[in-house]
């Protein structure tokens, strides 16, 4: 009989994975549950009667899916992902160990070292260090914080965005008036001594 | 065979590459550009600055050509995008450039920016900006003892030259 048959096969099975439950891997494992669930649901089945016996013809059969989940028997255990086994075979990984030599060699290379600046000087005007064709940071720092006071007296007088106007700007320090050339101009004051290197 | 090579070639093409795309790079061009209309002297990445300098120029060129000019007013209208600097372009760049043909721009190199990215960084300025100047203008000082020398010495070549005739 079918039922009878599997139940002894998976009697079996059962069996054999409860011992190497352990050293078995994850399919077998899940194999196994899935066989004693099928047991378990059989035996219930057959406890509580309502089991398709040769005696109890059924009353009304129903085109519809499996109740219980059929267990394909396999041959051998199916690769748990094929993919990943075969391709541990195909990827680059290295023959041998690299020698300190052939290391020290690569890693000493003169491309790979770092090249030494030789186009350092120090800045006339503060002393600080700069690349020849590159600005001192000092002195432009210092140039970008008077700028940024200038700009916050412009914002002040203009009092709003987008209102810049059609004439030229003059910034006048302390104790200075305006030129002769700087009458059409817009004034803006700024309330300190002019700076040595402003000119 | 590498095959990422023709990727850092550019075979021959001058043009830079900045933004998404090309009108990518107009708009922040174009952005950048009413900045430095606005501002006078920005402060951007090396290669946005070197190519607004080319349309800085250019603008100044068509704003010469003053405002009555169809042409000159599209130009404006279109690389302005904040209106206000248009009046300012036409009647203060134009007049302050009136006498120079060329070179109404200057860019200087500054220090990477101190991000992660450590970009190039560069400032570009109109010329004749009321700002400080990027580079002091050095002024000798008279006070030297070589110049108070040379100072005496003309006084002398002078006296000589007016006493000899008479």
């Amino acid at each position: 009989m079918d039922l009878s048959d599997r139940e002894t096969v998976c009697h079996v099975e059962r069996k054999e994975s409860v011992l190497t439950t352990n050293m078995m891997n994850l399919a077998a494992f899940v194999h196994s549950l899935r066989c004693s669930l099928l047991h378990i649901e059989s035996r219930l089945l057959q406890a509580s009667g309502l089991t398709l016996d040769k005696q109890l013809a059924p009353s009304l059969a129903v085109n519809g899916p499996r109740l219980l989940p059929q267990v394909d028997r396999e041959d051998g255990q199916e690769e748990q992902s094929p993919g990943l086994t075969d391709g541990i075979l195909w990827m680059a990984v290295p023959k041998k160990r690299r020698t300190i030599e052939i290391n020290r060699t690569r890693r000493r290379d003169e491309n790979n070292l770092l090249k030494v600046k030789n186009n350092i000087e120090p800045c006339t005007e503060c002393g600080h260090l700069k690349q020849k064709h590159i600005m001192c940071g000092f002195c432009y720092a210092k140039v970008c914080k008077e700028t940024a006071l200038i700009r916050q007296q412009i914002t002040a007088m203009e009092g709003g965005p987008l209102r810049a106007p059609a004439v030229e700007t003059v910034v006048v320090y302390e104790g200075e008036t305006p030129s002769e050339l700087d009458k059409d101009k817009r004034i803006v004051e700024r309330a300190r001594k002019r700076p040595a290197w402003f000119s | 065979m590498r095959l990422t090579l023709p990727a850092l070639i550019s075979h021959g093409r001058v043009a830079r590459r900045i933004g998404l795309g090309p009108q990518s790079r107009i708009n922040m061009l174009r952005n950048i550009l009413t900045g430095l209309v606005r501002h006078e002297r920005i402060e951007t990445t090396a290669a946005r600055a070197d190519e607004v300098r080319f349309y800085a120029e250019k603008l100044v060129d068509y704003a010469k050509r003053g405002d009555t000019d169809e042409k000159a007013m599209k130009m404006a209208t279109f690389w302005l995008t904040e209106k206000d600097l248009v009046p300012k372009l036409f009647k203060v760049l134009a007049p302050r450039f009136e006498t120079q043909s060329t070179g109404y721009t200057r860019t200087a190199r500054l220090p990477n920016r101190q991000n992660l990215d450590r970009a190039q960084m560069a400032v570009i300025e109109y010329k004749g900006h009321p700002f400080p100047p990027l580079y002091p203008v050095k002024q000798d000082n008279e006070l030297t003892l070589v110049n108070q020398l040379l100072k005496g010495y003309r006084q002398q070549q002078q006296e000589e030259s007016s006493t000899r005739p008479s």
